[in-house]
């Protein structure tokens, strides 16, 4: 099975720019939000991903959206969560697709405008054969 | 027994105001369209483009698919237990074409 | 506890000053091996080959014939027939040196250094090679027991139970469901499970039950050669198998073998087809009544030797050991057991040293004639032995590689029972 040619994919300038067109140029602070996904993920084709974003959740404090963004992937953002007063946590799960060991940006936007984001390297290989004992 | 194409876990009775667990499994190729057959023709994609999820007919849940989510999806995320009620689980995918899955939650 | 420098010293003391023998004249050392598994086995061949006519060796051993664990998935599958499988020790009592106690070893007595067998015999020795395997927690998943393994068997050990699986698999009818719960580490030959449920997607495949579903519940968040293996399964068995990390279904909370149930903290499982409980394991029980095991159950070696960190009269071979960066693969085994006879040899009869490597090399079969493979070779330091070299498939390897793979495992599987067998 062959793939589309790497230079046809996302890069962390394309990465950057699915940022900016997402928070509207507005700037990205660093904190709150914790992305959770295995250092070495031995197989790209699903990798176990947690985002969770510290929130109370009420109405006038809440996360509207959580967006996950690659920056060796074919496209940059992978997916966008909606939340709203009604969740309880800022807390969500899925599986993921990396074409390639990169970094993975988890950004929360909040009901007050201001965008948060934690980021974190994942190598993607094939590993040998370890039994853990 | 057979499985059902998406499945949901969650607890059937809580407590008012209680934070209730919810995860659901979805059987989809995610066909991404990057995949080339064995004779070089591009195999379609093939898509879950959302999952929407209302509560007594309001939305309380949103994700949007790219081909950027792996086969198979699973989604886990939580709501707050208001009243008895319905959960309405909708996929659809980029064909149109919709799964649905109706969950009783009571709650005490 | 004996450390490797004692047994070190052990080595060199024993050598000089020849055969350490009691008060009547032992004209050979006693070597006896306990299990004739891919260790065992290829430890008495090593033996006999070697130095036979100076050695009396026994090897305790229950069965007459011997099913390899290793291909037994390719039975399964449908691919290899259950007497290919099958190798007699009668060919082993021939050997020179060599006699076959067709008897279970009950106990170690390690004051007394000998064995007790079931049948009340006493074996002495002067050195013992313990390679018994594995022995399976009936209690690791609720509601499974030895009683239930004929209705959700395990086929972790060969035989009857290979027999056993392949009976109710199948009987799986088309659109029917098997669940496979997979074990936690450490686990004997960890990509099995995974070449299994490969195997059994292909023979639904090739009898027309592509509407049956293969749920495999892993108490582990990854697995060797994750990435070739969900390769094929996608391109192969597509929507056939769901690999479930805990992430999703937890825990398995009870099974219930009479109604075929399997709960877990995602779904319940109702009346399911087939179920294959593979549990969490130790070392075989007479190792564990010798007090040979480490807190994980399992026996802690030295790298130089395979002996035994907490007996320098016992090496522990295969599976039973912890055996630092070696898998626990039959290959593994067979690469251990030729090092601890090298060693037996040397401390009785022709001291000098060489250097020491092991080596394993592991086949996952993931279709009709497709083949995947993971390699190593080991060299025993200090702390443990380490991988100093390893090989994997690619996911990018052609059909035609897949297919040599197959054929080299066809050759890798002769010569490693013919190390075993001749």
């Amino acid at each position: 099975m062959a793939l589309l040619p790497r230079h046809a994919w996302a890069s962390p300038e394309l990465r950057d720019k699915a940022l900016n067109e997402l928070t509207g140029g507005r700037p990205i602070s660093d904190g709150r939000v914790t992305l959770t996904i295995p250092q070495v993920a031995e197989n790209g084709l699903s990798v176990y991903t947690t985002v969770q974003v510290d929130s109370p959740m009420t109405p006038d404090d809440h996360v509207k959206k959580i967006h996950i963004l690659a920056e060796r992937n074919p496209i940059a953002r992978l997916l966008t969560w909606h939340l709203g007063p009604r969740s309880g946590t800022a807390k969500v799960s899925t599986n993921i697709r990396l074409a390639a060991t990169q970094q993975v940006t988890a950004l929360a936007e909040m009901s007050d405008g201001s965008f948060w984001r934690d980021i974190k390297p994942v190598v993607v290989t094939i590993a040998a054969c370890i039994d853990g004992g | 027994m057979a499985l059902a194409t998406a499945r949901v876990s969650m607890p059937k009775e809580v407590g008012k105001g209680d934070i209730v667990e919810i995860k659901t499994l979805i059987r989809h190729r995610m066909e991404t369209g990057y995949r080339v057959d064995s004779v070089g023709k591009k195999i379609a994609r093939h898509i879950v483009k959302l999952l929407t999820v209302t509560y007594d007919g309001e939305e309380i849940f949103r994700m949007d698919f790219t081909q950027g989510v792996a086969a198979n999806p699973f989604v886990a995320f939580t709501t707050v237990a208001t009243q008895t009620g319905e959960l309405v689980f909708v996929w659809v995918d980029d064909k149109g074409e919709e799964v649905r899955v109706v969950k009783e939650l009571t709650v005490a | 506890m004996v450390t490797r420098r004692e047994v070190t010293a052990g080595l060199v003391a024993s050598a000089a000053a020849g055969i350490s023998a009691p008060a009547i004249a032992q004209a050979k050392p006693r070597i006896v091996v306990v299990g004739g598994g891919a260790g065992g086995a290829s430890a008495v061949r090593r033996l006999s080959q070697k130095a036979g006519n100076k050695l009396a060796i026994t090897l305790v051993e229950p069965k007459t014939v011997y099913t390899t664990c290793f291909y037994s998935n390719l039975y399964l599958g449908g691919i290899q027939s259950l007497d290919t499988l099958q190798f007699n020790y009668s060919t082993l009592g021939k050997l020179p040196g060599v006699t076959l106690a067709a008897v279970r070893a009950a106990r170690v007595d390690r004051e007394a250094r000998l064995v007790r067998l079931e049948n009340g015999a006493q074996l002495p020795y002067d050195r013992l090679v313990l390679s018994p395997g594995i022995s399976l927690d009936y209690t690791s998943v609720p509601g499974w027991s030895k009683e239930a393994e004929a209705v959700m068997p395990h086929a972790w050990q060969s035989g009857e139970q290979a027999k056993a699986l392949k009976q109710r698999f199948d009987a799986v009818p088309d659109g029917g469901l098997i669940v496979v719960i997979a074990p936690p580490n450490p686990s004997r030959c960890p990509p099995a499970p995974y070449e299994r449920v490969s195997m059994m997607a292909h023979a639904l495949q090739k009898s027309g039950r592509k509407n049956t579903r293969i749920v495999i519940l892993d108490p582990k968040d990854k697995y060797p050669k994750q990435a070739l293996f969900q390769q094929a399964w996608e391109q192969y068995y597509p929507g056939m198998i769901e690999w479930m990390p805990p992430m999703i279904f937890e825990e398995v909370k009870a099974v219930i073998p009479q109604t075929m149930t399997v709960e877990t903290g995602f779904e319940t499982y109702e009346k399911a087809d087939l179920v294959n409980v593979i549990p969490r394991q130790t070392a075989g029980q007479i190792a564990v009544d010798a007090h040979l095991t480490a807190d994980n159950g399992f026996c802690p070696t030295d790298p130089f030797t395979m002996k035994s960190l907490f007996d320098g009269n016992i090496f522990v071979l295969g599976d039973a050991s912890i055996a630092g960066d070696m898998p626990k693969s039959a290959h593994a085994a067979s690469s251990q057991a030729r090092a601890a006879a090298d060693i037996i040899i040397r401390e009785f009869l022709m001291p000098g040293a060489e250097p020491l490597e092991y080596r394993s090399r592991c086949w996952s079969q993931l279709g009709a004639e497709n083949s995947v493979f993971v390699a190593g070779r080991y060299q025993p330091t200090e702390e443990k032995i380490k991988l100093i070299e390893s090989e994997i498939s690619s996911l990018t390897d052609s059909a035609e590689t897949r297919r040599q793979n197959y054929r080299s495992s066809a050759a890798w599987y002769s010569q490693l029972t013919g190390e075993m067998f001749g």
